[in-house]
């Protein structure tokens, strides 16, 4: 059974690794050139935006694991940076605590949505849809139309403990993933996440604190997209409303693509993180390739049915042998 | 003395009341059967037990005293283990995950144990001789084995006193044996045992007293020795068994109105020839995987065969869709109403509706038309339902199967087709399910019923066809079969 675990693991692996090769061939330049693809400051390039999805999608994976969705972090992304900004520019309060306010504020929004879903009992998908727009909304009413600029109060080229602040994003990222990878695996609350998202109904039979479990799930993932938002605020240096606009797409597809079933029940905080960085990797290399800009979204369409398609394929095959 | 006590317990669920004023106890030690029609509340009174549900008024009393159940696991702690349903089982978790689901051995800085887990969930299906490994995901464990993986589940903390909920519904008989041996096994080591049931044969077989439910209330409590079945149908249906109605055979001469010759569909089912006359009801026997649903499936057009012929009333047909089946006059009830019988979202007219409209291709919907033909299946098959805008799952299990039964018969066919129609409905309904097949055979409608139910097949069919891996293996006529002959025919070894 573990073996199929990291089978799952592996083909996400398996993936990335051909998508890189792919592209350092097909990106390959004329003698003497050097290659634009396959470069150190490159690839930090490609973790520093994808670890903006990535941290995020770690929380969308806990909460499709747990048998719901949640549309509602690139809002929760945009009102973080707000919130951050506002406290740092306009009330100059230090880092670290607009950074806390911010992850803060995401962890509200998430004990929100778990309460329209827990308690009123919405469905997860119209409950988050409407929250989505309730966040997004509130960051364009604290901005009015402005945005805060944190770059000219960070200091340029700002190294922390000696290492550059462009690594903070990746840093994070892993560490997260790592922490959450261990925690849904390895810990009673995670085992509860996957026995939730399997069967609700046996969940509830078994003593399993079911209400908790979906309260934690929306919890993190609001707090992980708040972390996701301090990443961005710092990164791009605003804090803006209209910031990560249509994100929620990409993490719950970074997610799916890491082995997430929306059925629930299976997926994984490490296949959602290697996800983000499949799409991050193609992101980055279209951009290089002459004309293919238009081509963006279509390309990363075609990828998500063609890797989802590809797993039911080969689940298919398991159950048959 | 009492183990276990249920005082006057009371449960409503809006304006029905469940139970009203259920007492009983049960003697340390001893095997209690709870039997009952369903709907007569076996059901909230175990989710009482198990904390999921609280009663209104009176209380459940362990060791004499009262239980104040929050949560299922007061109950798993207070030495209750509770076997349900095999439909409770997490299929994307291993069975060792399974088994600990909600109580798993945790380590050092909670960190789950899974070796040690492993090892435990090993040394229980080795104890329960179950060979399947600790590892392996639930959805690849058979509906059979993970019946016994509940019971280990149970098991796996130390219980006083097993609660098993229909436990046997998708057992065959020999997994019956293994499971009720493991029972034997326990109540020797001490464990007392609920049995919730409506199978008589196994709560005669294996429990001491009975308490019957009824419509929420209890009937009484009878110790097997003094009483007979018959006696326990009588109390929980509340009234006398309808007596088998005497039939005119079918005309042996009459051309066949469905016959299926030579038709091979691998690896289900090869070369299978069966005639059914108007009028007359076909058995068709056999045990679990004999190929008897996939052979309803393809006669209906759900699936095509690889060869052989149909002929629908002496006409040759050749069916690409269920639909092009339905018009040609054929109608199949299948087994699983709860997947395939019925839409859970649609009201009762529009269930009842549905299949005559699909029949005639109807683009508009005359909804006046619909209503009357949903009441009088209503009123000709007696569903016991409020409205014809009721929905479906506020029926209890005998209803909806009348009503999946109901909607078929609308489109007026002349070949019924039925997969195990009585399957997990009680025995009132049974009965009335036989009676509605009868008359509708009387009125010369030819059906042909896959029932795994032996006593079922001998007490309904006018002829009997055996099945066995896929092939055809005999046949009887129905007068004077014998569980006997009838068994041997399907069970034959392959040697």
């Amino acid at each position: 059974m573990k073996r199929f675990w990291h089978a799952r693991e592996f083909s996400t692996v398996a993936i990335l690794v051909a998508e890189v090769l792919f592209f350092t061939w097909y990106l390959w330049p004329e003698a003497g050139r050097d290659h634009s693809f396959v470069t150190k400051e490159n690839f930090l390039l490609i973790f520093k935006y994808s670890s903006i999805y990535g941290i995020a999608a770690i929380g969308a994976a806990i909460v499709i694991i747990s048998g719901g969705v949640d549309l509602s972090p690139g809002a929760v992304i945009a009102l973080t940076t707000v919130v951050t900004g506002y406290c740092f520019v306009q009330l100059g309060w230090p880092l670290w605590a607009s950074a806390s306010a911010g992850i803060a504020v995401g962890a509200l929004a998430g004990l929100v949505s778990a309460w329209l879903i827990v308690r009123v009992g919405l469905p997860a998908f119209i409950a988050t849809l409407g929250v989505m727009g309730i966040w997004r909304g509130t960051a364009f009413i604290v901005t009015q139309a402005r945005f805060f600029d944190l770059s000219a109060q960070l200091p340029a080229n700002w190294h922390v403990v000696g290492v550059s602040i462009d690594w903070l994003g990746p840093i994070v990222m892993i560490g997260l993933a790592g922490v959450f990878q261990i925690l849904t695996t390895q810990y009673q609350w995670g085992r509860g996440v996957f026995a939730v998202g399997g069967n609700e109904t046996a969940a509830l039979f078994s003593g399993i604190p079911v209400n908790r479990i979906k309260t934690s799930a929306y919890v993190l993932s609001g707090l992980l997209a708040a972390v996701s938002g301090v990443v961005l605020a710092i990164v791009q240096g605003q804090g803006k409303a209209d910031l990560a606009t249509g994100y929620e797409l990409d993490i719950i597809a970074s997610a799916v693509v890491g082995g997430a079933s929306l059925a629930g029940g299976r997926g994984s905080v490490a296949g959602a993180v290697l996800g983000a960085l499949i799409f991050g990797v193609l992101r980055n290399a279209l951009v290089q390739i002459p004309g293919a800009t238009f081509y963006d979204r279509l390309i990363v369409g075609v990828v998500v049915i063609v890797i989802v398609v590809m797993d039911q394929l080969l689940l298919r095959r398991q159950a048959k042998l | 003395m009492a183990l276990l006590e249920f005082h006057d317990v009371h449960k409503s669920f809006g304006a029905v009341r469940a139970l009203r004023g259920v007492s009983f106890a049960v003697t340390a030690g001893e095997a209690h059967a709870c039997i009952g029609e369903n709907g007569a509340g076996k059901s909230t009174l175990l989710k009482i037990l198990a904390g999921i549900v609280r009663p209104d008024r009176g209380e459940v009393r362990l060791n004499g005293e009262p239980l104040h159940f929050n949560r299922p696991r007061e109950a798993l702690a207070r030495g209750i283990g509770m076997v349900f349903q095999e439909r409770l089982a997490f299929p994307n978790l291993t069975v060792a995950a399974n088994i600990f689901a909600g109580r798993e051995i945790v380590g050092r800085g909670g960190r789950l144990d899974e070796a040690a887990m492993r090892a435990r969930t090993r040394a229980l299906l080795d104890d329960l001789h179950l060979p399947i490994a600790p590892d392996v995901r639930m959805e690849h464990v058979s509906a059979a084995h993970a019946q016994l993986v509940q019971v280990a589940r149970a098991l796996a903390f130390d219980c006083r006193v097993l609660v098993l909920d229909e436990p046997t519904t998708s057992l065959t008989d020999g997994e019956v044996d293994q499971l009720f041996r493991v029972l034997g096994k326990l109540r020797a080591a001490g464990v007392t045992l609920l049995f919730v049931s409506h199978r008589l044969p196994e709560v005669f077989r294996l429990c001491d007293q009975i308490t019957v439910l009824r419509d929420g209330a209890c009937v009484g409590t009878f110790a097997r020795a003094g009483t007979t079945p018959d006696a326990m149908v009588r109390a929980m249906v509340g009234r006398e068994p309808p007596e088998r109605r005497a039939r005119p055979a079918a005309a042996a001469g009459a051309a066949p109105a469905l016959a299926i010759r030579r038709l091979s569909r691998r690896p289900w089912f090869q070369d299978v020839s069966i005639d059914v006359r108007p009028g007359e009801i076909v058995g068709l026997f056999g045990l679990v995987g004999s190929g008897r649903t996939e052979l309803l499936e393809t006669v209906f057009g759900l699936a095509r065969a690889e060869a052989g012929t149909l002929a629908v009333g002496g006409t040759p047909a050749s069916f690409r869709s269920a639909r092009e089946a339905a018009r040609a006059g054929l109608a199949f009830v299948p087994e699983d109403r709860q997947r395939l019988g019925l839409f859970f979202n649609l009201n009762l007219r529009h269930n009842l509706a549905l299949p005559r409209a699909v029949k005639r291709g109807a683009i508009r919907l005359d909804e006046r038309e619909e209503a009357g033909l949903a009441q009088a299946q209503i009123d000709r098959l007696s569903i016991r339902a409020t409205s014809i805008a009721q929905m479906p799952d506020a029926l209890s299990g005998g209803n909806q199967q009348k009503l999946v039964v109901g909607k078929w018969l609308a489109t007026d066919p002349t070949v019924l087709l039925l997969d195990e129609p009585t399957k997990g409905v009680d025995v009132g309904a049974k009965f009335e399910i036989h009676n509605i097949i009868r008359g509708n055979a009387a009125r010369g409608m030819a059906c042909l019923i896959v029932s795994s139910d032996l006593p079922e097949v001998l007490a309904i069919a006018d002829r009997i066809v055996v099945m066995r891996e896929g092939r055809v293996r005999g046949e009887l006529p129905g007068a004077g079969a014998t569980e006997e002959a009838v068994m041997s025919l399907a069970a034959h070894s392959a040697s």
